[in-house]
């Protein structure tokens, strides 16, 4: 059986991380009384807000700096981010959404046979590294997409990368290689 | 030679660019008398343009080895010493530690670190020349955390560019067999208890390998593995008298400690074994359970081949549940291994032979229960209230307004003069 070009394989987006900037310095304190929905980290000097809508949960720090995590697509980060500079907007700050970036975006896959972690790491020598007495996972990197995948027996993988297009190729380039590895008995 | 000029002491034109110290002069080859000089001292204006060097910035620190460089290239060849390895190994420890501490980020690491180091490098040198050490080893000589070794064995790893090749299972087997106080009797060990090592270290190897096809190995810590498959192949040597000894037992009275995951390697072994002994035709016969199949791993391990060819299926195969189980996977993974598996374990009782179960990874075989979320129920009818933060969604500005205008317009003359016949 040869590795099919045309096998299709669902990669499932869980989680896309995105950074934005409002140009101006956010008091954190007010944000935290009227805003709603919010958690003031006063230890760390940041305020964690939660969306409902896109589920997404935003670390927002005093200089304008911006984290989103937890959507699920790169437009759904965007539409979240945008959102939440609307609700900062509406609490009375000067904001200008710019600078918006997705930093990384992390997906699970599922491949239909298990893998043989010890051949797999024997056949792709630099790119894995396989330490069974640590993690149960085979650590694949692709430096030129600049993503990690983890290579689990069970044949489902792990991908986190920099934007979903470079997990999507990250995942099309290791299919023959966990291919040749996959399990037959004796 | 600079041109034109000539010692007054000889007269020769050798003269040669000479500084002694920071004073630079000009010096007779021939003679070695002092042409002229370079001014030795600065003055307060020149200063004042010098700026401070940091240790750290200059390049002191790498012609230097340090006291704590000295104290870890110390500890390195102290724990070789410890571990009775080869003298190369030493030294190749000793090279990989002065390689990682040039990189700025181990010099200014805590102490802990740089402690932790110490063990890496005898690991890394050590894989390398497949000598058996684990991890596990090393932190309990070093008191330290494995979490902080695992970090740190990443970070060199990665920082040296090695290439480390993974632990050698034959070699950890033959070792770790070895260090079981069970070859010769004492007054803890009676003599029914005592075995010969090379047969025990060779029927581990056996069970070892068998439990490595089996998806008992895969993404598992090894040593759990290989001390139930010595306690099984101990057993099963002289099981009339060792049948009621446990696997706690067994490993106090051998002076090895027993690791946590041990005993679901064991039952998860048996199981295995289970199987196999199913297919063979003398073995049905007996109803086997998991304490009397140690009597028959001699045979089983005999032939573990085409026991276990027959006894587990490979994916869709030509058995009528293999079009079940195709359809299963259609479905999706969890859910369908789930329903083959069950209806594997469904073994007739009686002359037939038990249906092949699939050979995968334990934890597929037991996919946990997860929760289903029920879906939400939407009472929407759409006549609801939009807040006011939603309405800016549902209203154009006007300059929206506008552009559509113009784009409506733009439209209606495009489709009036395009309109076909």
């Amino acid at each position: 059986m040869d590795a099919d070009s045309d096998v299709a394989l669902d990669i499932l987006i869980t989680n896309v991380v995105c950074v934005f900037r409002t140009r101006c310095h956010l008091n954190l304190r007010k944000i935290a009384l009227e805003g709603a929905n919010v958690i003031y980290k006063h230890d760390v000097g940041k305020v964690l807000m939660k969306l409902r809508k896109p589920r997404i949960t935003a670390t927002i720090w005093s200089s304008g700096k911006i984290i989103c995590t937890g959507a699920t697509s790169e437009e759904e980060a965007k539409f979240g981010a945008r959102r939440l500079a609307r609700s900062l907007q509406k609490l009375g700050f000067q904001v200008i959404f710019t600078d918006f970036k997705v930093v990384n975006v992390l997906a699970v896959c599922n491949m239909p046979f298990e893998i043989r972690l010890p051949e797999f790491t024997k056949n792709n020598r630099p790119h894995a590294s396989y330490e069974p007495e640590l993690h149960p996972a085979v650590c694949y990197r692709i430096k030129s997409l600049r993503a990690t995948l983890q290579i689990f027996s069970t044949g489902s993988i792990t991908v986190t990368g920099p934007n979903v297009k470079a997990v999507a190729t990250a995942v099309k380039q290791i299919y023959p290689f966990v291919f040749e590895s996959r399990k037959e008995i004796l | 030679m600079p041109g034109g000029g000539h010692c007054p002491d000889c007269g020769s034109t050798e003269l040669v660019e000479d500084s002694h110290y920071s004073q630079s002069q000009l010096v007779c080859s021939d003679c070695g008398c002092v042409v002229t000089e370079g001014v030795l001292t600065t003055t307060f204006s020149d200063e004042g343009n010098l700026r401070e060097v940091t240790y750290s910035r200059s390049t002191g620190e790498n012609e230097q080895v340090s006291r704590s460089q000295q104290r870890g290239l110390r500890r390195v060849r102290d724990l070789c010493r410890v571990l009775q390895l080869p003298s190369t190994f030493e030294d190749t420890a000793v090279a990989y530690y002065q390689q990682a501490y040039r990189h700025s980020g181990i010099r200014a690491a805590r102490l802990q670190k740089k402690e932790v180091l110490v063990g890496c490098c005898v690991l890394i040198t050590c894989r390398q020349h497949n000598w058996p050490l684990t991890m596990g080893t090393i932190c309990t000589l070093l008191y330290a955390d494995l979490d902080v070794f695992s970090g740190t064995y990443m970070q060199i790893v990665k920082l040296l560019g090695l290439d480390v090749p993974s632990l050698c299972l034959a070699d950890l087997v033959k070792t770790y067999c070895s260090s079981f106080r069970l070859f010769q009797a004492s007054p803890s060990v009676p003599a029914k208890y005592v075995e010969d090592k090379e047969k025990m270290v060779s029927r581990t190897l056996q069970l070892v390998e068998l439990a490595d096809e089996t998806w008992l190995v895969t993404g598992r810590h090894p040593l759990p593995v290989i001390t139930a498959a010595t306690f099984l192949a101990w057993q099963s040597l002289q099981p009339s008298e060792r049948l009621t000894c446990s696997l706690a037992r067994f490993c106090k009275l051998a002076n090895v400690d027993l690791p946590c995951p041990a005993s679901s390697r064991l039952q998860e072994l048996l199981a295995v074994l289970l199987r196999m002994a199913e297919q063979l035709a003398w073995l049905q016969v007996l109803r086997l359970d998991k304490r009397s199949v140690v009597k028959h791993i001699g045979d089983l391990l005999q032939h573990r081949h085409t026991l276990v060819r027959k006894a587990f299926r490979d994916g869709p195969a030509e058995s009528e549940a293999g079009e079940e189980e195709q359809q299963g996977r259609g479905q999706g993974p969890g859910q369908g291994k789930e329903e083959v598996a069950s209806s594997s374990l469904d073994l007739p009782k009686g002359k037939r032979p038990a249906s092949p179960a699939l050979l995968l990874p334990p934890c597929m075989l037991k996919p946990p229960k997860r929760v289903c979320p029920p879906p939400p129920i939407s009472t929407a009818t759409g006549d609801e209230d939009i807040s006011d933060s939603e309405i800016e969604q549902y209203l154009r500005t006007p300059q929206e307004v506008r552009d559509f205008q113009k784009a409506q317009a733009a439209r209606q003359a495009a489709t009036g003069v395009s309109n076909p016949p």
